[in-house]
């Protein structure tokens, strides 16, 4: 995914976020919603799991 | 590890950061891929294989790196990982918008004597930006496999996985650099007796750079007596031309770039400049960047926001769904069947978790934050956010601060609580203080936002007083703060990503998850500052806290029931904006109470959430020291205001 701030590349695999292993940084009050750009420090918003199961779906069809 | 991994032949991936490197290594090894560090380091180095015409290759995804010549750890391993692994082919992937600048790493792989493949990635952007490449000019002019790409949409990719598998290595003719430097350059390559990875003219260029690896390693390969004449050798050099050997090297390494590249780049030049780059310098532009950014705060948010999200979708979910069809039945089922009083208050009453929680959750704030986080992700998608930050940074420096404040300034109109996490990317400690007293005290969440511009939307002096009264606070508190706090502000330095038309998707996507995020999270606080309010009703202890406020909230002017509002305020910003709403609405507040009571409920405590990540990140010290003074600075301020507005009679 890309940065909505700087617009950087931003490998989600590697950052602290709900993904891939739920690496959360530990900042959200009730679980990790945010995916934090290592370039810049904006705050993404991640999908959560209802609407990312959507948007896959979306994609495979 | 199994044999045959071992056996792999490798595919190294090198490159600028944020060329792309990820995505060719992705699409090239799919989703089996580990991630470790390098042996001997923290830095982390992807692996991964893939299959092409029956043969299985490892792909290894190197960290960054803008040279040959390490300056950071994430570049020395790199480099290492060219030095140790024996690679089949290395793909060097470069930004073709920014092909100029990169090149010269290029010519320093190609120098090296290693298998390389350029893969000029981003060719859509600089298409875009009016630059023709003649892609195979540039490979007869290299003289190794250059591949075309826009990685992101996999084109290119067959070629690259193409060119793994031809790949075949052919001596490369050297560029030739100034005269005076081939010699010395000579000098030492026919000092090099040893058996090297990388070709004996980019060992000796590095030697002359006093690479420390590069000593080491030919202190390693070649004999104590040839060693001790290279490094005579070497020091003579260096002395001789200390003053300029590197800038010589970069400059003759430019020079051969020049020629690679003549006829290969053609920039298309244009009669006119595209709109969207007239349209970009106008936003940085402070005499055209304020128009523009106070037409976005007009229509984005007073009146979108305002107007339409707190005006028009509250008046229909709050006043036509929830007064006529949803809450009478539920009102009306708990009077008929709830005897016990505690019970019916908790549910229905005043403090009730239905008529607090739930109604100001669902009818109140959502359609309020929704409104806003549709604008908010119109603006990010479009890349306003960060000429915005561009605009603000001559500002901002003014406070302390730098145009990369801008990030938690803007996240804090979602979410003062995240925007106080995020200001740990700031880079000074004093930047971050500034930033977090700033956001505690003078910008509203979206919610409070929106509720603030729909109370005083329908009043243009109301809302201009508000408006006009918190951007002074706001650069007052910031340029005293600056003036006290010592130590200087950074310098702040951003590439600008190209400005784009937003993509209904990502709008679609972005608002609907923060929709979903903020609601998972202000529902159950909602309801617990209801149950909260409501044991703090039938116990009594609510009136007591009431009672010591009500003297500091009629000094200020205000009639006492906004006291409840205060109170709310310090659960949640909003929850306390939806208080201050409830009481507009019952027509206890005349424009001046009104505009006043806005004022100071914006500049009010942090909400509960906001003051433990203020603790958890500036410490209880400088926490509790922001909390106090944003209290009294608060009340301050309404009184001092509430008498301005009854001299000057501005809004009787």
């Amino acid at each position: 995914m890309n940065c909505g701030f700087c617009g950087r590349e931003i490998d989600i695999t590697a950052t602290p976020g709900p993904v891939e292993g739920e690496k959360s940084c530990g900042g959200c009050l009730g679980g990790c919603r945010k995916i934090h750009c290592p370039h810049c420090g904006y705050a993404n918003p991640a999908p959560g799991k209802l609407l990312s199961r959507f948007l896959s779906k979306k994609n495979k069809g | 590890m199994s044999e045959p991994e071992k056996s792999s032949p490798k595919v190294v991936l090198v490159g600028n950061p944020n060329v792309g490197k990820s995505v060719v290594f992705n699409a090239l090894t799919g989703a089996y891929t580990t991630v470790s560090n390098y042996p001997g380091t923290s830095v982390e180095v992807s692996r991964g294989h893939c299959s092409i015409a029956d043969q299985r290759y490892e792909i290894l995804d190197t960290p960054g790196m803008y040279s040959m010549m390490p300056i950071t750890e994430e570049e020395a391993v790199a480099r290492r990982i060219l030095l140790n692994e024996d690679p089949h082919a290395v793909i060097h992937v470069v930004d073709a918008r920014n092909i100029d600048r990169m090149l010269p790493m290029t010519l320093q792989l190609i120098e090296a004597g290693l298998p390389v493949i350029l893969v000029v990635n981003i060719l859509d952007e600089a298409k875009r930006l009016g630059m023709q490449l003649e892609l195979e000019l540039l490979q007869q002019h290299l003289g190794i496999p250059v591949i075309g790409a826009i990685m992101r949409r996999k084109i290119g990719l067959d070629q690259i996985r193409q060119a793994i598998v031809d790949y075949a290595m052919v001596p490369y003719t050297p560029f030739i650099y100034a005269v005076d430097l081939e010699n010395d350059i000579d000098k030492l390559i026919r000092l090099l007796q040893g058996d090297y990875r990388l070709s004996r003219r980019a060992i000796s260029i590095l030697l002359m750079q006093k690479d420390d690896d590069i000593i080491q390693l030919v202190a390693e390969c070649e004999t104590a007596e040839n060693y001790t004449q290279i490094l005579e050798v070497v020091r003579e050099i260096s002395f001789r031309r200390r003053a300029d050997l590197n800038l010589q090297i970069s400059l003759e390494r430019r020079k051969v770039c020049k020629q690679m590249l003549t006829g290969v780049v053609t920039q298309t030049i244009e009669d006119s400049e595209p709109f969207a780059e007239k349209l970009s310098r106008w936003m940085m532009n402070p005499v055209t960047g304020t128009p523009i950014l106070l037409f976005v705060v007009y229509f984005g948010l007073f009146k979108f926001v305002g107007g339409f999200g707190a005006g028009t979708m509250v008046d229909f979910f709050e006043g036509h769904l929830f007064e006529n069809y949803i809450s009478p039945p539920i009102v009306g089922f708990a009077e008929q069947h709830i005897t016990a009083n505690w019970l019916f208050e908790l549910l229905v009453g005043e403090y009730g978790v239905w008529t607090l929680g739930i109604r100001y959750a669902v009818a109140l704030v959502l359609p309020i934050v929704g409104t806003f986080f549709l604008i908010f992700s119109v603006l990010e998608d479009t890349g306003y956010f960060p000429r915005l930050a561009l605009l603000v940074d001559r500002l901002f420096k003014r406070i302390g601060l730098s145009g990369r404040a801008v990030i938690p300034m803007v996240l804090g109109f979602g979410c003062d609580t995240m925007a106080t996490l995020v200001t740990r990317t700031l880079e000074t400690k004093r930047e971050r203080v500034i930033a977090t007293m700033l956001l505690a005290l003078a910008i509203p969440c979206s919610a409070q936002l929106g509720v603030i511009l729909g109370l005083l939307s329908v009043e243009p002096r109301a809302l201009m007083v508000w408006t006009v009264f918190l951007l002074l606070i706001f650069l007052l508190i910031g340029f005293l703060a600056g003036r006290v706090l010592p130590g200087a502000s950074p310098v702040f330095y951003m590439e600008i990503p190209p400005l784009r038309c937003p993509q209904l998707r990502n709008v679609a996507v972005k608002t609907l998850t923060r929709m979903q995020s903020y609601f998972v999270e202000i529902l159950p606080l909602f309801l617990f500052a209801s149950v909260v309010l409501w044991a703090g009703k039938m116990t009594g202890t609510l009136e007591n806290v009431i009672n010591i406020f009500a003297p500091v909230v009629k000094l200020i002017g205000l009639p006492v029931e906004v006291t409840t509002a205060f109170v709310f305020g310090f659960f949640r910003r909003d929850f306390g904006a939806a208080g201050l709403y409830d009481l507009q609405t019952s027509g206890l507040l005349n424009l001046t109470q009104l505009t006043v009571a806005a004022v100071t409920l914006t500049l009010f405590v942090p909400c509960v959430a906001q003051f433990l990540v203020m603790i958890k990140e500036r410490g209880i010290k400088t926490a509790l020291f922001i909390f106090v003074f944003v209290t009294v600075m608060a009340f301050s301020s309404g009184w001092f205001l509430n008498k301005v507005l009854i001299v000057t009679g501005l809004l009787a």
